[in-house]
C-alpha cells in the first residue's frame, strides 16, 4: 500500500512539473504528455505496487510467476497505448508547426506506430519467455527488406521534411529549377514529389530529392493575371513560285506593282528568317539582285536602306520600293539586263499558322514561353502579325497593354525595331525588357 | 535513327514545330513513287524521309515503278535532254515510255490520299488521277532550258497535276499549275555528314595517301567537263605561286563512261605529275572517307560550269568549311557571297577567293561557321520534312495565310 501511495504521489509531482513547464515554455507537447499519461500512470502505479505485493507474499512460486507476468503484461500494454496516443498527437503538433505536407506527417505516424507495436510485442514475448532470437532475426531481415524498398522513397521523404522545415517555397509559388530550366507554379507537394505546372499546361513531377539538390529560384506568389491569356502561335512558311521573272529594272518595277502582297512580303522578309543567325543580316532580295545581277550598287544601297519598320502596310512598302526603282529608271540612260539565268524570280510566301502549345496568363509565364518559343513563332508575333496581318503593332505589345495594363512596357517593346536584330538577339532583348520592367530580374 | 536523334543538331523547338505541323496531317496517306529504291539523290532522300514522316504520324509509303533496261535508257535520254543536252529520241522511245508507265498503272496499287510522284520516269501515272487524291509532281532536275520536244511531251502530263515542286526558282518553267519551291537537303546523321573523330579522319587520310603538311584544297565531283576539274587545276596553280598548298580532286565511280575517261585523261595531263596534286579516281570511295577528306580540307571548291542543286556544297558547309563555288544552279542559294562562302565566276576569281581564304584564316573560319548555320537552318532533312508537310497542307488551301 505504501508503494501505491508513493507511486500516486510521484505521479502528481510529475504532472505538476509538466503543467509548470507548459506554462513557462508555451510548448503544447507538455500538455500532451500530461493528458496522455493521466489514466495510464494510475495503472502503472497500481501494477508496480501489486507486483511488489506479489513478490513479498507467500503464494506458491508457480502462481507468483504467472501473477508477475500478468502484471508486467498489463504494464507494457498500458505503456504502449499511452505511447501510441502520445506519438500521434506529438506528430500532429509537429506537422502543424512545420506546415509539413499531410502525407509526410502520415508517413511518420505510420512509422512510429509500427515501431511501438513491434517493441511492445517483443517485450510481451520476452515477459512470457518465448524464444525471440528467431523473431528478432526475422524482424531484422524484414527491416532490411523494408529499407531496400524504401531506399528511393527515403531520400524523397527526408527532402520533403527539409523543404517543409526550411519553407523556402510552397504551393502557389512560382519556381524555376536552375539546372534544367524548368519553371512554373507549384501545385502540390507530397512526401515523394513536387508538382510544377508550366505555362504550356504540362505538369512536371519533380522528385523531392532532386529539388533539394538543385538551385531553386522562387519568384513568389502569383502576379497579376491577364484578362485574356496570350496564346502563342507557331508559324511555318513555304515558298510558292509565281512563274514571273524580271530581267531589268523596268520589268522589276512593273511586276512589283501587280504581284500579290505575299510576294512583296516574301522578298522584303524571307532573308530575316533564312539568315536569322547572322549579324548583320543580308539586305532584302530586291537590293541583292540589283547589286549582283545588274551591278547597280547605288540603287542597291537605296533599296537596302528602306526602313521596313516605318511602314504600316505592305502596300505602302511596295509603293516605296517601286518609287525608288522608278526614280532610278527616270535618270537611267540605258537599261541594264541581267545575264540569262540571273533573272529575278518572284516568289510568294505561304504561311501556315497553328496554335502552339504555350500560353501565358501572367508576366512570368510570358517570359518563360519567350525563352522556349521557336524562331518561327517569335517571328510571327513580332514581324508577321504587325505588317502582313495588318495589326500595326506586334502581338506582345498589344497583349501587355490590353490584357495586363502594362502600357509602359508595351510601348517600350513596340519601339524596338526588330529589323535591326537577329531573332535570337531580339528574343534576349524582349526578355530583358520584360524582366527589367517587372522587377523579375532583381529577384534572380 | 529516330527524330529525337536530330534534337541536339536542330534544337527542341524545331522538332516541336515539326510535330505540331504533322499533327494536322495525322494518318494522311502519302504514296511516294519514283523509279528506284537505291542509288541517286531521290532514293537517298526518300530512304530517310519516309521513316521520319511515319514517325510523325503521316502514313507515308514508297513504291517504285518497274521498267526494262530499254525504258531506263529512254528516261536517261529524257533526263539529259531536259538538262538541255542534245539527244536523239525517237517516236518509239516516247511510245516505250508510255507503255511502261501504263503497265505500271495496271499493276500498281494506288492508295494514297496524296500521290507524290518524283521525277520524269513515272510522270505519266497522272493518267490515274481519276482514282482521286491530290497529285504532286516533284521535279528534282533543272528544266529551265530543256529540249523542247521532250518537255512538250512531258508537259501534257505535268499540267494535270495539282501541284509541282522545284528545287530552285531558276529550275522551273511557266506552268498553269501551282509550283512550290522546296530545296533538297542533307542528312547530318548519315555517314557522309556525321561528326568524325580525329582518329577516324587521320586514318581515312592516311588510307588515301594524302599528306597533311600543307593547306588542302579539295573538290569532290565526278570527272565531268561541267565540273571544270581542269579549271580547278589552273586556279590551284595560280594560288600555289604565293601559298604552298595541296590540291585533292576526288571523282567518284569507275570510269566506264567514255566522257569521264576523256576528262580524267585531260585532268592528269593538266596536273603534269605535280606531286601536290592528288587525283583520286577508280574505285569509289566510301562516304566516311569523303566525309573525312572534307573535314581535313582547308578550303573546299565547287567550280562547276553548270550545276543541278549541288548538295556537295551543303555537305562542305555543314563541316564548317570555307567554300569557293561558282554562281550556277542551286549554289547561290547555299553560298551567299561573303556571308556563307565566296562565289566566283571564273578561274581568276576562284584563285583570288582561295588566296583570300588561305591568307585570312579568321575570315575563313567566320564564313565556315556562318555556312554551317545556314545549312542547319535551311538545308537539313528536318527542314525538308517540314516543307513537305506544309506542301501537303497547302494543297487543301488556296489562301496565302493559312490558319489551322
Amino acid at each position: 500500500m505504501s508503494v501505491l501511495i508513493a507511486g500516486l504521489w510521484l505521479r502528481q509531482l510529475v504532472r505538476a512539473w509538466l503543467q509548470k513547464w507548459s506554462k513557462e515554455t508555451g510548448w503544447k507537447g507538455f500538455d500532451i504528455l500530461r493528458q496522455t499519461t493521466r489514466i495510464p500512470s494510475v495503472i502503472w502505479a497500481l501494477t508496480v505496487a501489486a507486483w511488489l505485493a506479489v513478490l513479498v507474499s507467500t503464494i506458491p512460486s508457480d502462481w507468483e510467476g504467472y501473477a508477475s507476468k500478468g502484471l508486467w503484461t498489463l504494464f507494457a500494454l498500458s505503456l504502449a497505448l499511452s505511447l501510441l496516443n502520445m506519438a500521434g498527437r506529438l506528430i500532429e503538433l509537429w506537422g502543424e508547426h512545420l506546415k509539413a505536407p499531410e502525407q509526410a506527417a502520415k508517413a511518420t505516424w505510420h512509422l512510429a506506430r509500427i515501431v511501438i507495436v513491434l517493441i511492445t510485442v517483443l517485450t510481451l514475448l520476452e515477459i512470457w519467455g518465448a524464444p525471440i532470437t528467431a523473431i528478432l532475426l526475422a524482424a531484422g531481415i524484414l527491416t532490411l527488406l523494408a529499407m531496400l524498398v524504401m531506399r528511393d522513397v527515403g531520400p524523397d521523404l527526408v527532402a520533403a521534411l527539409q523543404m517543409s522545415s526550411s519553407r523556402h517555397f510552397g504551393v502557389g509559388d512560382y519556381i524555376k529549377l536552375k539546372d534544367t530550366g524548368e519553371e512554373g507554379y507549384v501545385t502540390q507537394m507530397n512526401w515523394r514529389n513536387t508538382l510544377v505546372r508550366a505555362s504550356s499546361g504540362s505538369v512536371t513531377i519533380v522528385p523531392n530529392r532532386k529539388l533539394a539538390q538543385t538551385t531553386v529560384i522562387n519568384y513568389g506568389h502569383p502576379v497579376k493575371k491577364a484578362k485574356e491569356p496570350f496564346r502563342f502561335y507557331s508559324r511555318s512558311h513555304m515558298k510558292e513560285l509565281t512563274g514571273l521573272k524580271a530581267r531589268n529594272l523596268r520589268e522589276l518595277a512593273d511586276t512589283l506593282k501587280v504581284v500579290p502582297d505575299s510576294v512583296i512580303y516574301y522578298h522584303t522578309h524571307h532573308f530575316l528568317e533564312e539568315h536569322h543567325y547572322l549579324t548583320p543580316q543580308p539586305a532584302n532580295d530586291l537590293s541583292l539582285w540589283v547589286d549582283e545581277a545588274l551591278g547597280d550598287e547605288v540603287l542597291a544601297e537605296r533599296l537596302a536602306s528602306v526602313d521596313t519598320f516605318q511602314f504600316a502596310s505592305l502596300q505602302a512598302l511596295r509603293e516605296r520600293h517601286v518609287s525608288i526603282i522608278e526614280e532610278q529608271l527616270a535618270q537611267a540612260v540605258s537599261l541594264r539586263e541581267a545575264a540569262p539565268g540571273d533573272e529575278f524570280h518572284f516568289v510568294k510566301s505561304i504561311s501556315v499558322i497553328i496554335s502552339a502549345p504555350y500560353q501565358a496568363s501572367d508576366i512570368r509565364e510570358f517570359v518563360e514561353a519567350l525563352r522556349k518559343l521557336s524562331p518561327g513563332s517569335l517571328y510571327f508575333h513580332v514581324f508577321e502579325s504587325r505588317l502582313r496581318l495588318g495589326r500595326g503593332l506586334n502581338d506582345f505589345s498589344a497583349w501587355l497593354a490590353d490584357s495586363l495594363g502594362e502600357d509602359e512596357l508595351a510601348q517600350k517593346i513596340a519601339r524596338v525595331d526588330p529589323y535591326t536584330h537577329s531573332l535570337e538577339n531580339l528574343r534576349l532583348l524582349l526578355i530583358q525588357l520584360v524582366e527589367k520592367e517587372t522587377g523579375e530580374a532583381n529577384r534572380l | 535513327m529516330k527524330l529525337i536523334d536530330y534534337e541536339p543538331i536542330v534544337g527542341r523547338s524545331t522538332l516541336e514545330e515539326l510535330r505540331l505541323v504533322a499533327s494536322k496531317l495525322a494518318g494522311r496517306e502519302v504514296q511516294n513513287i519514283n523509279s528506284t529504291f537505291v542509288g541517286g539523290g531521290v532514293a537517298e532522300i526518300l530512304n530517310r524521309m519516309v521513316p521520319i514522316l511515319q514517325e510523325l504520324g503521316v502514313d507515308a509509303r514508297w513504291n517504285v515503278i518497274k521498267g526494262s533496261p530499254a525504258f531506263f535508257e529512254v528516261t536517261k535520254k529524257f533526263h539529259n535532254a531536259l538538262h538541255g543536252r542534245k539527244e536523239s529520241i525517237s517516236e518509239e522511245d516516247f511510245d516505250l515510255f508510255l507503255e511502261i508507265n501504263r503497265k505500271n498503272m495496271a499493276e500498281m496499287d494506288f492508295h494514297g490520299q496524296i500521290m507524290f510522284i518524283h521525277d520524269p520516269q513515272p510522270c505519266a501515272l497522272i493518267e490515274k488521277k481519276d482514282l482521286g487524291g491530290k497529285w504532286i509532281w516533284r521535279c528534282h532536275i533543272d528544266v529551265s532550258n530543256p529540249d523542247e520536244r521532250v518537255w512538250r511531251f512531258l508537259e501534257r502530263y505535268v499540267v494535270q497535276y495539282d501541284a509541282t515542286v522545284f528545287s530552285a526558282p531558276a529550275f522551273s518553267r511557266p506552268l498553269p499549275v501551282r509550283q512550290f519551291l522546296i530545296s533538297p537537303s542533307i542528312d547530318p546523321l548519315s555517314d557522309k555528314n556525321k561528326d568524325l573523330s580525329t582518329r577516324e579522319i587521320d586514318a581515312a587520310m592516311a588510307g588515301m595517301g594524302i599528306p597533311r603538311d600543307k593547306p588542302i584544297i579539295t573538290q569532290v565531283s565526278r570527272f565531268d567537263y561541267m565540273k571544270d576539274p581542269v579549271g580547278v587545276i589552273r586556279a590551284f596553280e595560280m594560288v600555289k605561286k604565293s601559298i604552298d598548298s595541296t590540291l585533292v580532286l576526288v571523282g567518284g565511280g569507275a570510269t566506264d563512261d567514255p566522257e569521264g575517261e576523256r576528262v580524267l585523261a585531260q585532268v592528269k595531263e593538266a596536273a603534269n605529275n605535280n606531286p601536290d596534286i592528288h587525283i583520286i579516281s577508280g574505285q569509289p570511295r566510301s562516304d566516311i572517307e569523303i566525309n573525312a577528306l572534307q573535314r581535313a580540307s582547308t578550303v573546299i571548291l565547287q567550280k562547276s560550269l553548270k550545276e543541278g542543286f549541288a548538295l556537295t556544297v551543303s555537305e562542305a558547309l555543314w563541316k564548317a568549311k570555307p567554300v569557293v563555288a561558282s554562281a550556277v544552279g542551286g549554289i547561290p542559294l547555299q553560298v551567299r557571297h561573303k556571308l556563307t562562302g565566296l562565289l566566283s565566276h571564273g578561274i581568276d576569281g576562284a584563285a583570288y577567293a582561295i588566296r583570300q581564304l588561305l591568307a585570312n584564316p579568321d575570315y575563313a573560319r567566320w564564313l565556315g561557321d556562318n555556312g554551317k548555320e545556314h545549312v542547319r537552318h535551311n538545308f537539313l532533312i528536318t527542314r525538308h520534312v517540314r516543307d513537305y508537310l506544309l506542301l501537303f497542307i497547302a494543297l487543301d488551301h488556296s489562301e496565302d495565310v493559312i490558319h489551322l
